[in-house]
């Protein structure tokens, strides 16, 4: 087996962060991701597109985080954003946006789903997540800036969530949400920290590895796509 | 007091780190964050069981030892503290090794401790 590569999927930098894209993506690789997705609020985005540097041996991916509550809404800006960006986040708080989210087959993870005394997921929406293969996010910026009765209430939405995910086969997805360097954790010390929190120790590589690459294979076709389901994996000459 | 035999001492895992942090901290300011994430997230008996110590701290770099059968709750413990003496901060386990030498030799030695300001200016 060869080398794992990890991706956090929820990084924010400035104008919706502290720090430059620059600073986050070198201490990111200093950690050990193989790469990262920029995914400011929707509502704090600059004006134009800001340019991505390139660092050797690390991707930074564009990506968005949607912040709507009206659903009809939500799905307008899902379709205006899904050509431009590799990973597509909604920020989820209402039962009206998860619903939505889950059943837009566009979007790619579900974040802070949450709100007043509920996990924010059940069995319903956990089906039609499984179905649409949207993944349920665990922001672990939430678990370390709070203490007290505070975070026991998100890690009890947590198991919630995680048990209706093992029963329906929702994909996780492990990111730390950071919106300053000082946010950013290294892979092995998520991987901790969501081992503590109850995903076993596969679950947990699967929410830091390989659902993110899944996730990039299915916004980014290869080369040799043809059309949804059909791809040439090796050209032979047959003269 | 006779000191315990080897064979009966607690078996240990010493993890090497760096602390990216805003200002300076010092030994004593880390210890009581280390101590305090420990016990908040972990709870006090479990804590007591990793059996957490900051053995070493200096210019950013040190060894934090803890009980061999409990890296991964160390390292969650770790991983939580957000700030030391209100200032931002990380920390960042290098390695871990079983003893004290290794951990230094292998992860300190030659370790900077990164700041992201910097090496961004220069790349």
């Amino acid at each position: 087996m060869g080398k794992r590569k990890f991706y956090d999927f929820c990084v924010h930098a400035v104008p919706d962060g502290d720090n430059s894209v620059e600073e986050l993506a070198s201490l990111a690789r200093h950690f050990g991701y193989s790469g990262f997705a920029l995914t400011n609020h929707s509502d704090k985005l600059s004006q134009k597109r800001p340019a991505l540097p390139s660092l050797e041996g690390f991707e930074i991916f564009r990506g968005i985080e949607l912040v709507e509550e009206n659903p009809s809404k939500l799905h307008g800006l899902v379709g205006k954003f899904r050509k431009n960006v590799d990973v597509l986040i909604v920020h989820g708080g209402s039962e009206k946006v998860n619903r939505a989210a889950v059943e837009n087959s566009s979007v790619d993870i579900l974040n802070h789903p949450s709100f007043d005394r509920s996990s924010g997921i059940n069995q319903v929406l956990a089906k039609s997540a499984a179905d649409n293969e949207v993944a349920i996010g665990l922001n672990l910026r939430a678990f370390l800036h709070s203490r007290g009765s505070r975070r026991i209430h998100l890690l009890t939405d947590l198991r919630a969530n995680l048990d209706l995910a093992r029963k329906y086969d929702v994909p996780l997805v492990l990111s730390s949400d950071a919106m300053s360097c000082y946010d950013l954790r290294s892979p092995r010390e998520l991987l901790a920290l969501a081992e503590l929190f109850g995903l076993e120790e596969s679950e947990a590589f699967d929410a830091l590895s390989t659902v993110p690459e899944r996730i990039l294979a299915r916004n980014r076709p290869s080369p040799g796509n043809v059309r949804e389901g059909v791809e040439v994996v090796e050209e032979v000459d047959f003269l | 007091m006779k000191r315990l035999m080897p064979s009966l001492r607690s078996k240990k895992r010493y993890l090497a780190f760096e602390l990216i942090s805003e200002e300076p901290v010092n030994r004593g300011e880390l210890v009581r964050e280390v101590v305090s994430s420990a016990s908040a997230l972990l709870g006090d008996v479990l804590a007591s069981e990793c059996n957490i110590h900051v053995l070493g701290f200096e210019a950013g770099n040190g060894i934090i030892q803890c009980s061999h059968t409990k890296v991964t709750e160390t390292r969650a413990a770790l991983a939580a503290i957000t700030q030391v003496n209100r200032a931002r901060a990380t920390l960042h386990v290098l390695g871990v090794s079983g003893t004290v030498k290794g951990a230094t030799e292998k992860y300190l030695k030659t370790h900077v401790v990164f700041e992201p300001k910097l090496r961004a200016a220069k790349e």
